[in-house]
């Protein structure tokens, strides 16, 4: 079974937010409303040997989510395929679902009109891979540095599975049991 | 910019990510306070003085119990999105906030049918309603409904939170016992301020009843205050010394940071301690005053629990929303309010303002 995720080389990304940019525009999202920021850029370490890291994020897509069972009109919702996402013409708003997630990566736009409001969040861009079948998130197709991978984890031929395979992976806040999948490869200053 | 400085002033920011305002934390208080009212009223009418007349002393305390609920549940509808579509909330079986929704409408309807079954004609004020008298063949169900829901509603309100793991200070199983024990006393002094009062038509025998469950409610908010204030400094205290990195960032703002004086002298002084004094020494004035305090002390309670909703920042998170804060969403606000584009040049200089 298809089962989506994204891997994050935090070797290659050099923080330029062109992911944040794309989304942005791509998703024609609201200005106070952000999918994917990129965290992290503090400077670290004593000159010479300083580091810059940077922590894309996104919805974690994760196979236990906290923020499906707890909506309660059914907005919130999970695919098959393991992506997550909101289905807008249901959601009324109740930001149970934005309290749930852990990772903050809900939210609903101030800048609508009132009455408007509804929960907004990343879904892979699931409405481009509905109509392009087998085509990668914007976020993914803009990286210039190509530190985003995404793919079909459970396919062990796919790219995505052998990068995680080979590499030294680690995944936000996995203590809380809700296993993301979004896996990152740590950079050399040490993220985590 | 100072570097060092920014650094310093940065590890210094309490990461917020407030989603849910004033409204949520007023319907948690009343939903609890109007849940304890009806579930009070259930246990004194049908356990404790089964065989006495109590209804015309519970009319006002029930009429009270009613609009809080429905206020409440006006809070919470107006919080939302999307309030014209608030009856979303009843589809799901899964959800804890479905189960509110259910609890809270069959306390309300509960209520409602249990008051115009027991409408007296000769109340001073909308003694036609006893037109209604007809709900009252059902009087002891109808009671029993909104009593039972009403004891849901009080331990939902705390459950709902607890089970929102991604804020550390609300994911404790004490905070569902600290919520359904502030309101039962809460309920507790709303039903002394209010028993016998109107649209209750108090006969004598009735007086004599009522004034033996103001007894009883008195002896039971001392015990309840006693607990809650066990309950809460166990759990605040428990935060500060052995909880996570969350948690004790919470606690330490509660027991000796900025909220502290609204902890300290609001909840645990005005809200518990000083009622208990106050109620212990026996005097009227003195105990009305008190079931004042404590109604305001449970308000406090929620509000300072809404309102710490801490969570745990991912890497670097605190730092890039502080820059979006204090620079992006400034300088996105101005250049959109200005309605037209800033020369060119001039949205640099802008952004160097800000820092």
């Amino acid at each position: 079974m298809t089962r989506y995720a994204m891997c994050i080389d935090l070797h290659r990304c050099i923080g330029c937010h062109s992911c944040s940019a794309a989304c942005r525009t791509w998703n024609d999202l609201p200005i106070d409303i952000i999918y994917n920021p990129v965290l992290g850029g503090v400077c670290e370490g004593t000159w010479p040997n300083v580091h810059r890291n940077y922590l894309p994020t996104l919805c974690m897509h994760c196979k236990n989510p906290e923020c499906v069972p707890c909506c309660p009109t059914g907005a919130s919702q999970q695919d098959e395929d393991g992506v997550v996402w909101v289905d807008t013409k249901i959601c009324m708003g109740c930001k149970v679902c934005v309290n749930a997630c852990p990772y903050g990566m809900r939210d609903t736009s101030h800048t609508v009109r009132r009455f408007d409001e509804f929960v907004r969040k990343c879904t892979f861009c699931k409405e481009r891979r509905e109509m392009e079948p087998g085509a990668d998130p914007y976020c993914v197709q803009t990286c210039h540095q190509h530190a985003r991978t995404f793919g079909d984890i459970d396919d062990p031929n796919s790219e995505i599975s052998r990068l995680i395979g080979r590499s030294d992976t680690f995944r936000l806040l996995e203590e809380l049991g809700t296993d993301p999948q979004i896996y990152y490869i740590p950079d050399m200053g040490g993220t985590r | 910019m100072d570097m060092k400085k920014y650094q310093e002033e940065n590890a210094e920011i309490q990461f917020k990510h407030r989603y849910w305002g004033w409204q949520i934390a007023l319907y948690l208080f009343l939903g609890g306070l109007g849940g304890g009212i009806l579930f009070l009223t259930w246990v004194m009418s049908a356990f404790v003085f089964p065989g006495v007349d109590l209804t015309q002393a519970f009319m006002l305390p029930n009429f009270i119990a009613l609009l809080v609920i429905a206020f409440g549940l006006f809070c919470l509808v107006e919080e939302l999105g999307q309030p014209p579509v608030f009856y979303r909330a009843y589809v799901t079986a899964t959800s804890i906030i479905k189960w509110g929704a259910v609890l809270l409408t069959i306390a309300s309807f509960g209520s409602l049918f249990w008051l115009l079954g027991n409408w007296s004609a000769e109340s001073p004020v909308l003694g036609f309603l006893s037109v209604f008298n007809f709900f009252g063949g059902a009087s002891g169900i109808w009671l029993a409904a909104a009593g039972i829901a009403g004891f849901g509603i009080m331990v939902y309100t705390g459950v709902m939170l607890s089970t929102l793991k991604a804020h550390a200070f609300w994911s404790t199983p004490a905070l569902p016992v600290l919520f359904t024990t502030s309101a039962l006393s809460t309920a507790c002094a709303g039903i002394m301020l209010s028993l016998c009062g109107w649209p209750g038509v108090a006969s004598l025998e009735t007086a004599e009843a009522a004034h033996q469950v103001h007894g009883l409610l008195h002896t039971l908010d001392i015990v309840l205050a006693f607990a809650e204030l066990t309950i809460l400094l166990i759990m605040v205290l428990s935060f500060l010394g052995a909880g996570n990195r969350t948690q004790q960032r919470v606690a330490k703002r509660w027991v000796k940071g900025s909220t502290a004086p609204i902890f300290w002298i609001g909840m645990v002084g005005c809200g518990l301690v000083i009622p208990l004094i106050m109620n212990a020494s026996g005097n009227a004035l003195a105990g009305t005053i008190a079931c004042i305090l404590v109604l305001c002390g449970g308000c406090l309670l929620r509000f300072m629990c809404v309102w710490s909703d801490d969570r745990q920042p991912l890497e670097g998170e605190n730092r890039y929303y502080f820059r979006q804060k204090h620079a992006d969403m400034a300088f996105a606000s101005y250049y959109t309010k200005s309605g037209k584009e800033l020369e060119r040049g001039e949205n640099f200089a802008y952004i160097d303002n800000l820092y």
